[in-house]
């Protein structure tokens, strides 16, 4: 489903959109403990996973393939997630202008009302320079990583 | 653990060392590294850490989690570890600034511990590649200290 190979690497899908919502789960697994059998996904793993959320609700924006790059990327961590679970993010497209995207998401991990984390991001936008499909194919060259 | 570990290097002056004994610290290929009385945290490059093709450029999000691992190690081989009842230190928030292009190279970040109180602490942590100079994103941490 992603085609960024460190999103498949982190084993993203996505769930489903609510009008301009994206939902994606990042599934529990072992490679991402912080120690090995504590079943609590590392705060790097979070952090990347948000980045790559926002980042697809900034590119989910456009009608046409853009090339998304993030300026700035806030996180704030409100607890540890729930040991063994997986983590979801439900994002917010908060503006769009002429360079640039404002998102927000929030990360869930026991339930879907209180959040662990939450980030702001900003990114800039331009049209990419190689179709969609050049790139599916020269991808299979470069990630180790199963297609999502 | 990580604190065990970290007693241990504390007494050597030079080393280069994964970071294996953290599950998540071994996929992204993290190593702890120490020269000249600085201490750098180390992402081999690898295929899986891409996001974005062409041209092949580092996930922002990679970078951002090195900045934090950078900020974590300094900040516990900074307060006295043998202190059993100094907790681990707990993120509270980063925000990261994307300057570069991260390229397909191995990548290094050092932090430094701005302030240091009783609950919190604030750290500055800066990444780069080739050029130390020329760093590709830097990150402002803030730490909990106590539970």
């Amino acid at each position: 489903m992603f085609l960024i190979p460190h999103a498949r690497r982190l084993g993203l899908r996505l769930l489903g959109k609510e009008g301009d919502n994206l939902m994606i789960e990042m599934p529990f697994n072992p490679e991402l403990e912080v120690t090995a059998g504590g079943g609590i996904i590392a705060n790097g793993a979070i952090t990347a996973f948000l980045d790559t959320a926002l980042g697809a609700a900034a590119y989910d924006q456009f009608e046409t393939y853009k090339k998304i790059v993030t300026l700035d990327l806030r996180v704030d961590y409100f607890e540890k997630p729930e040991a063994f679970s997986s983590v979801i993010v439900k994002t917010r497209c908060l503006k769009i202008t002429e360079q640039a995207v404002f998102v927000q998401g929030d990360a869930f991990s026991k339930d879907e009302i209180t959040p662990i984390a939450h980030a702001v991001a900003v990114f800039s936008y331009e049209a990419m320079t190689t179709s969609v499909d050049d790139t599916l194919k020269r991808l299979d060259g470069i990630s180790s990583g199963d297609a999502g | 653990m990580i604190q065990d570990f970290l007693i241990k290097l504390k007494k050597r002056e030079e080393f280069d060392q994964s970071l294996d004994i953290s599950p998540y610290a071994k996929m992204m290929g993290f190593r702890l590294t120490r020269a000249q009385s600085e201490l750098t945290t180390v992402m081999k490059f690898n295929a899986d850490l891409v996001g974005s093709p062409f041209p092949p450029a580092l996930h922002g999000g990679t970078i951002a989690s090195l900045l934090e691992m950078a900020a974590l190690m300094q900040l516990i081989w900074t307060i006295d570890m043998t202190d059993n009842r100094q907790p681990f230190p707990k993120t509270i928030d980063i925000t990261i600034d994307y300057l570069r292009s991260g390229k397909p190279v191995d990548t290094y970040a050092r932090a430094k511990v701005f302030r240091r109180g009783r609950r919190f602490a604030t750290l500055h942590s800066e990444a780069w590649q080739i050029d130390q100079k020329k760093p590709i994103a830097a990150a402002m941490l803030h730490f909990q200290m106590i539970d």
